[in-house]
């Protein structure tokens, strides 16, 4: 079950747009690979820029091509209206249609797909909504309407499929629910995605690139782990940009420096509620989860900067599960905290993991680079957002 | 012969309901564009549209009388094309209902567009839809009950006109007399029992159709509940 036509590999934007207090200017190509994250707080332009590809948004200055097919080009006055792009997007406030069911809501997109290739009992089935085809849509919970969001846009059959802040309104559960449902999606069907977001732990979780924009204006584009790590020495200028926001948005902290990783399970549940993942042929890293996973298969968790401690000597008289040896590649002074870069050996290379520590600790260690030290760290401060 | 006050009824209801069919054809683009408007004139052209609600129906007669006549373009216009005098015609009255109910038609349209606002609209573009399939399978469903409403006020308030149909139709059967102008002449002539006859089912009737609205209108059988944002 996938799409026979040639999805495409490369979106090229080059557009910009000035609002009174708002600008933008975006040059990028991206690759459509899997599912590429774009993020940025509020007011970043990354909805205005999801709106822009979707054809919704037109008044501003440039290009955007999908693949050599132009959707906007302001220079000759070329514009694709949003209905013919062939482009899905699921909302943030789903946008059911409130006079139909659940199953018309789906009908209604699969009627408006030409050639249509999915079959809609299939994609029911994938997205699990047979028990709620018959329902009023307004008798749907939260996950339940972002579901048959996402099952009505996969089903028009679209080329490129924009979610613009699909788990916003989700609580944890369900974003967990739903997240695995968009990687089940994109598993199955090859679609490409681009996902909006200002939370850096879904987009940890399921995205191969990530785009960051920052009043605007492109910060970093790269692969998800190392976009993220390096957003550790950037996140300064990302989190304070924010200035003109309201309080709640202003929290500096909305980025957590930390270490994203993608590991193989090596042992499901050891008989203590651990999950093993392999570092390389010695090292392991324990994780306290549940849930049975498969051997060899990926995870993604993240440990964030604060939660790692630094020794000198082996703690091996801790509590603390997770110990690993490696070196210090960087060591960077931010106001009264010292973030401390180290890499340990990985089954494909090496894995860079984040410290922060007081400038206090660093005055008593006195770290230097190339320098051996023992990382801690406990099962629990290793954060993996879907199980 | 027919009953004059049957012929009148006729008259009436054939009137009321291609007033209604052509405001509908009309009104509804008007109050699809008004809601989307966003120049600072879409204040003057709503003024224009709700000025039948304040002015007297006779000053709006009497600019139609003016415009209708022979010596003027419209009428002009009118007698080159059909042959015939448009002032004191039918079709004079149905123009003049058109002009005269259309605040009724467009208000309640105009509102409940501006309440739907564009999400669902994009969200059908997003799954193909075009504009026109957009409004008959997205619009139209969820603002049925203001269509129902437009409509039926349409035809209650043409019912119910008087002034201008005096001042441009006259007082033919068959072609322009109309309840309303009947029961006035049964009044001038002191026939007050034909006169009570057509009042009192004036007035049953207008209130079945308004409580007809009101009972579809009912929030639970609104199907549009504004959740969508």
């Amino acid at each position: 079950m996938t799409f026979a036509k040639n999805n495409p590999q490369t979106l090229s934007i080059n557009i910009k747009l000035s609002f009174e207090k708002f600008n933008l200017a975006i040059k990028e190509e991206l690759s459509l690979r899997g599912i590429t994250g774009i993020f940025g707080h509020s007011g970043s332009g990354k909805s205005t820029l999801l709106r822009a590809i979707a054809g919704l948004e037109n008044k501003f200055d440039g290009r955007i091509l999908l693949n050599d097919n132009c959707l906007i080009d302001n220079t000759n006055k070329h514009f694709i209206k949003a209905e013919h792009r062939n482009i899905g997007l699921v909302f943030q406030d789903s946008r059911l249609f409130p006079h139909l069911t659940v199953l018309g809501n789906l009908t209604f997109s699969a009627k408006h797909c030409k050639n249509r290739q999915l079959d809609l009992n299939e994609i029911i089935a994938l997205t699990e909504l047979n028990n709620l085809l018959h329902k009023h849509v307004n008798e749907l919970s939260g996950g339940q309407k972002q579901r048959v969001a996402l099952a009505r846009a996969i089903l028009a059959e679209p080329q490129l499929l924009l979610l613009d802040e699909p788990l916003s309104a989700l609580d944890r559960q369900a974003k967990a629910g739903l997240l695995k449902l968009i990687l089940k999606v994109q598993n199955k069907l090859q679609l490409p995605m681009l996902y909006v977001s200002h939370s850096l732990d879904e987009l940890q979780q399921v995205c191969d690139k990530l785009l960051v924009l920052t009043q605007g204006k492109v910060t970093g584009y790269d692969d998800i782990h190392s976009m993220i790590h390096q957003l550790n020495s950037i996140n300064q200028e990302v989190s304070h940009s924010n200035s003109n926001q309201s309080e709640h948005e202003k929290t500096p902290d909305l980025i957590h420096k930390q270490t994203s990783l993608s590991l193989p399970v090596k042992i499901t549940d050891n008989g203590h509620g651990l999950t093993t993942l392999a570092l390389n042929s010695q090292d392991e890293i324990y994780l306290p989860t549940s849930t049975e996973y498969s051997t060899g298969a990926c995870l993604r968790c993240f440990i964030l900067a604060t939660d790692i401690s630094i020794s000198l000597t082996e703690p091996i008289n801790s509590s603390i599960v997770n110990h690993l040896l490696a070196k210090i590649s960087m060591i960077e002074v931010q106001n009264n905290k010292v973030l401390v870069t180290a890499s340990c050996k990985k089954i494909d290379g090496e894995q860079l993991f984040f410290i922060e520590i007081s400038a206090f600790s660093q005055q008593k260690l006195a770290l230097t680079l190339e320098q051996m030290v023992y990382l801690q760290f406990k099962a629990g401060a290793v954060r993996t957002y879907l199980y | 012969m027919l009953n004059p006050d049957l012929l009148a009824l006729f008259t009436t209801l054939k009137l009321a309901a291609l007033t209604t069919m052509i405001l509908l054809l009309i009104g509804t683009p008007l109050a699809w564009y008004l809601a989307n408007m966003q120049s600072r004139y879409k204040v003057i052209i709503e003024a224009i549209v709700a000025l039948p609600l304040v002015l007297p129906p006779t000053v709006l007669g009497f600019y139609l009388l003016i415009a209708f006549s022979p010596q003027h373009l419209p009428g002009q216009l009118w007698q080159q094309a059909t042959g015939q005098q448009l002032a004191f015609s039918f079709s004079a009255i149905v123009i003049g209902s058109v002009l005269y109910s259309m605040p009724f038609v467009v208000q309640p349209l105009q509102k409940s567009f501006e309440q739907l606002g564009k999400p669902l609209l994009e969200a059908g573009a997003m799954l193909g839809a075009g504009a026109f399939d957009r409004f008959f399978s997205i619009v139209f469903p969820i603002t049925k009950a203001s269509f129902i409403t437009a409509a039926s006020l349409g035809f209650a308030h043409t019912v119910g006109e008087f002034g201008v149909i005096l001042m441009i139709g006259g007082n033919i059967p068959g072609e322009t007399r109309v309840l309303s102008i009947a029961l006035f002449d049964h009044v001038e002539a002191f026939d007050y029992a034909k006169a009570h006859i057509l009042a009192i089912s004036l007035l049953a009737g207008s209130m079945m159709l308004l409580a007809a609205i009101y009972l579809l209108n009912s929030p639970k059988r609104d199907t549009f509940k504004g959740e969508v944002k």
